[in-house]
């Protein structure tokens, strides 16, 4: 398919994502504790998204690779060592704000 | 768009209604987030009764990768059309994550704020994909914005006039 509005029930279902190193795809994914490895688009020239993908690599949260790469990752992958991934906070970012505003 | 409009809806998801109404201001080519935006106000409006919002649209200040020239001359045009826009709502405060489409409508506001025809506050959120480096909208409003906010420590590091407060989307 092209376009969906959600891919909520496809990431229900799943076992293993495979990802871009978008990080709404990311992220929705580590949220619903499916395990990930995050694809890097190597022809975007300013490759911010391997930032992401690195961090998030280092922090032991998912695997990451290349196109090239991908088939090799697949066959010796350890879905296992991958850590669970902690919900973001934006209650604290809430509360910063109230804050700022003289908000309660 | 996309990415940037889950990243801001969920920083909008733990506001109090002391921030509303809510003025979207979107890219004139965006298709999609519309919709996650109607959606997220309908669900607001299931507890929050008076909620209120509005949406308009601005041209895209620039397309991905383009050049550093003709964006100049894109974002100007988007000048055009942001500043009749933001003196129009007068907001008190400005929410933006990053996309193009918010440097026009910030640097409008800080003009009016210039001006002394309304003063609001500029709050930046970088992108949670940022992590060694800011987006080229980050590295702009990084001087006009009053609180502008990262979400990984190194960023914190090399940008020291930031605020950290950790992973907040």
């Amino acid at each position: 398919f092209r376009f969906k509005d959600s891919l909520a029930e496809e990431l229900r279902s799943a076992d293993l994502v495979i990802s871009h190193a978008g990080a709404g795809s990311c992220l929705e994914t580590l949220e619903k504790g499916k395990p990930l490895i995050v694809v890097i688009n190597d022809k975007l020239m300013d490759n911010h998204q391997l930032e992401l993908a690195k961090q998030l690599h280092r922090d032991g949260y998912v695997l990451y690779c290349n196109c090239s790469t991908l088939v090799e990752t697949l066959q010796s992958m350890d879905l296992s060592a991958l850590k669970p991934f902690p919900p973001g906070q934006p209650e604290k970012f809430a509360s910063f704000l109230d804050k700022v505003f003289g908000f309660q | 768009t996309g990415g940037h409009t889950t990243e801001i809806l969920r920083l909008l998801s733990c506001l109090s209604e002391s921030y509303s109404p809510r003025h979207y201001v979107l890219a004139d080519s965006d298709k999609m987030s519309e919709a996650k935006i109607r959606s997220f106000e309908e669900k607001r409006a299931e507890t929050f009764s008076r909620s209120q919002f509005t949406l308009d649209r601005i041209p895209r200040s620039r397309e991905v990768r383009q050049s550093w020239i003709s964006s100049v001359v894109t974002t100007l045009y988007s000048i055009l059309y942001s500043l009749p826009l933001t003196y129009k709502r007068k907001p008190d405060l400005i929410l933006c994550n990053g996309p193009g489409t918010c440097v026009p409508v910030c640097l409008s506001a800080f003009l009016l704020g210039l001006l002394r025809i309304k003063r609001t506050v500029i709050v930046y959120v970088e992108s949670i994909c940022r992590v060694e480096t800011l987006s080229l909208s980050g590295k702009i409003l990084y001087y006009f914005s009053d609180y502008f906010i990262v979400q990984w420590p190194d960023l914190k590091k090399k940008y020291p006039k930031s605020v950290y407060l950790g992973r907040i989307v």
